[in-house]
């Protein structure tokens, strides 16, 4: 076990992705789906097959199990302040914990869907969960009282994951065939749709393939990014390339594809991220790609030792968590502190 | 010479009808198949009258057996499909198949079959031979053998059917030394039946039948000085193309009503299997249908989530339309595949190619229904029980339709096992 406490930093650095080294790895022993960093800084926790979530605190590298799916855990989310963890899980389910606890147990759990529940997000004030799954529904959820408060249908094949609209209550819900929907907070009205089906295959008559497997707002709120594959020559084999999608969230025009071009690498952009510089960071298999400024190839690539299907940035934005394949969470410090 | 006067020589089919060749392989190798000919009380002919029938669903690829017939819920090698009770106490399969689920009291699971080849050309030859190639012998599948064992005497439709949606794909090498006769003849569930089976226009049924009088004239003049394989191929491709455009109609399932339609769905898989009903009912000896494209190296869970529901709602109705039928105490259903999937997951969450334990399905007549033949360990790892490999189940195959497997094809004076005689069926299986 390669296991190494990193010291967090504890002022703003300076953000350099060519500087990118790894500087923890903590390991657990199932594969791992996702990851968050806790909005205070002090916890990474990463959703594994095992259907437990791991919590790490970053200043020790002590791990917690958190114990209450029955199935692969695959999406979570932090309240604004930190204190509540909201974990997601091909059981349907989606339960709340209190992450500050020593042990953590479940507080609330929902049956939010029939089927795997596959995309789990928190409003910018923490008063609504917003979720998709199976059923082919999206759905809104009270915090306060676990209500279902809205419940939209509209996507013609499976939803994969939401985003809310920042500093909105609104919504946008992305499938496995491309579309992604945006849905008024007022009466889980459809708003708009947004055509993304460039990142989605169909193999025969039989199974999508690809599709919107995450969302993600720029800093400045003008472009909203979604990502996933394209370029599939054989879908069962898995010959294809990731790639980022950008829409201008005004106009609703498409932006260039952003993808990889300085390394051929078969893989599915699970996840991207904006750092407040404005500089996208996306996980391409075993890599971490940097895209500066809307730019269509990546500036940087940093190397990982295994699959990645997850990442988050610390509070600092210098220290990038990863959920890898291999069962550990790795941190990437990607600049100097 | 006349219509009449024409006789389609027997050649290719080495004089053996189907009678004969039931009565040759239970009479005079009785003695080589030990009590074979007192195991089946029934004589040849009696059996013939049975008409049974088999339909094999080849799942192209290799589908995964956790994601099917032998799950592991909660393991780390089981993947994130639960498993569900069926209507057989104790019989659990995947979630995936809940509508199979409902008929498992018509079928019977191998959960312990382990082969040695993980190439899916030479898979798919030993699963269809029943043999493991070592020689330059090329051995024929399981429909050249069916249709041979259960040829019906004046029947007018190929013995060994492929369906496949939207057209006619013609012959197909399958049946080695038993000749072309029994190979697979593709066939269309669309379009109105087979393509390319109507007059041109401005041919008249009349000039049409003057035209083929006069090849069978010619053909038969010069097979009068000649022997020849090839001629006798021809004319009875010709002569199985006529029959197969009078009864084109057979082919096209727009005939059905459109409630029967609808329960089968409208997947190119539910259409093939609406086809196979009807063939059933015409009493086709060997029928195939593929479902292609199970090769999951990525993305696996994924897949198999589209792809066995893809299957199993019209998989199950056919079964149950079978049965609604009468059609089940005769046909045996196989759904097939060339080997099962890695019970390590890899890194792209697909399954690579695993034939150390895997498992097949089958339904329908001359097997216990409701069995489940052998175990493999708590992961899937290895076959713990009851270890079978194709051999034991081509024979199995045969003998649930009652053709004596231990039997001989007599081809040009050679013999030729039927099956590898080394192995025998799967005795705990059979009804």
């Amino acid at each position: 076990m390669n296991d190494t406490t990193p010291s967090p930093p504890t002022a703003p650095g300076k953000f350099d992705p060519k500087a990118a080294k790894q500087i923890s790895d903590w390991a657990h022993d199932a594969k791992l789906l996702c990851c968050r960093v806790d909005p205070t800084g002090k916890y990474v926790v990463a959703g594994a097959i095992d259907y437990t979530i791991q919590r790490w605190e970053i200043a020790t590298g002590n791990k917690t199990p958190l114990v209450g799916h029955e199935n692969w855990v695959r999406m979570l989310g932090f309240s604004p302040d930190g204190s509540t963890l909201y974990s997601g899980a091909y059981d349907g389910r989606m339960i709340a914990w209190d992450i500050t606890a020593q042990s953590p147990k479940p507080q609330r759990t929902i049956q939010t869907h029939q089927g795997w529940l596959r995309g789990l997000a928190v409003s910018h004030d923490g008063q609504r969960i917003a979720t998709c799954g199976n059923d082919m529904l999206v759905k809104i959820w009270s915090t306060a009282d676990g209500k279902l408060i809205q419940e939209m249908q509209g996507h013609p094949y499976l939803p994969y994951c939401v985003q809310f609209v920042p500093g909105s209550y609104d919504l946008v819900s992305g499938d496995i065939m491309g579309l992604v929907i945006q849905w008024s907070a007022e009466g889980g009205t459809k708003v708009r749709e947004f055509d993304a089906r460039e990142i989605a295959n169909h193999v025969g008559d039989r199974a999508p393939f690809g599709g919107i497997v995450n969302m993600t707002f720029s800093p400045d709120k003008k472009r909203l990014t979604v990502t996933g594959l394209h370029k599939c020559s054989n879908a069962p084999a898995g010959n294809r390339r990731a790639v980022a999608m950008s829409f201008d969230w005004a106009s609703g025009e498409k932006l260039p594809k952003q993808e990889c071009n300085q390394k051929e690498i078969d893989a599915t952009m699970w996840r991207a991220v904006y750092h407040p510089s404005g500089t996208m960071i996306g996980v391409i298999e075993k890599e971490i790609g940097f895209w500066e400024g809307g730019n269509i190839d990546t500036m940087h690539l940093a190397a990982t030792p295994e699959h990645i299907f997850d990442c988050d940035l610390h509070p600092n934005q210098i220290d990038l968590y990863t959920a890898h394949f291999d069962g550990h969470v790795r941190c990437l410090r990607c600049g100097t502190v | 010479m006349t219509l009449e006067q024409y006789k389609p020589c027997g050649t290719l089919d080495h004089g053996i009808g189907r009678r004969q060749f039931m009565g040759e392989f239970l009479t005079g190798l009785g003695a080589v198949a030990g009590t074979s000919l007192f195991s089946h009380p029934l004589g040849a002919t009696e059996i013939a009258q049975k008409n049974k029938s088999v339909v094999v669903i080849y799942l192209n690829g290799g589908i995964s057996q956790f994601e099917s017939w032998d799950p592991k819920s909660d393991l780390e090698t089981g993947g994130p499909f639960k498993s569900i009770p069926t209507t057989v106490p104790g019989i659990h399969i995947s979630e995936l198949l809940p509508y199979t689920a409902k008929q498992i009291h018509h079928m019977a699971l191998v959960r312990s079959i382990s082969t040695d080849l993980d190439d899916h050309g030479l898979a798919n030859n030993i699963v269809r031979s029943g043999r493991t190639t070592r020689t330059a012998t090329e051995y024929p599948e399981l429909g050249a053998v069916v249709a041979k064992g259960l040829e019906r005497d004046d029947f007018p439709l190929p013995g060994h059917i492929r369906t496949m949606v939207g057209g006619s794909g013609g012959r197909t090498n399958n049946a080695a030394y038993l000749g072309p006769r029994y190979a697979s003849v593709s066939v269309g569930a669309e379009k109105g039946g087979i393509v390319n089976t109507q007059l041109p226009d401005g041919m008249t049924v009349t000039a049409d039948n003057r035209r083929h009088d006069w090849r069978r004239f010619i053909n038969n003049r010069h097979r009068a000085k000649v022997q020849s394989t090839e001629l006798d191929a021809y004319t009875q491709c010709f002569e199985q193309a006529l029959r197969l455009m009078e009864k084109r109609e057979l082919f096209d399932i727009a005939h059905e009503s459109k409630a029967i339609q609808e329960a089968y769905g409208t997947s190119e898989f539910g259409k093939q299997l609406l086809l196979a009903r009807r063939l059933v009912e015409q009493e086709v000896p060997f029928v195939e249908i593929s479902h292609d494209g199970w090769d999951f190296h990525h993305n696996n869970f994924e897949f198999h989530y589209h792809y066995v529901a893809d299957f199993d709602r019209p998989f199950a109705h056919f079964v149950d339309d079978l049965h609604q039928r009468g059609l089940l105490e005769r046909t045996l259903v196989i759904v097939m595949t060339e080997f099962g999937r890695t019970p390590k997951i890899n890194a792209g969450y697909g399954r690579d190619h695993y034939p150390n334990a895997w498992s097949i399905a089958m339904a329908g007549c001359g097997i216990q229904h409701g069995a489940v033949i052998g175990k493999t360990d708590a992961k899937g790892i290895e076959v713990a029980d009851r270890k079978v490999d194709h051999r034991h189940l081509f024979h199995t195959y045969l003998q649930a339709v009652g053709i004596d497997s231990s039997g001989e094809f007599e081809i040009g004076g050679r013999k030729f096992p039927i099956a590898d005689p080394a192995y025998g069926p799967i005795e705990e299986l059979l009804a």
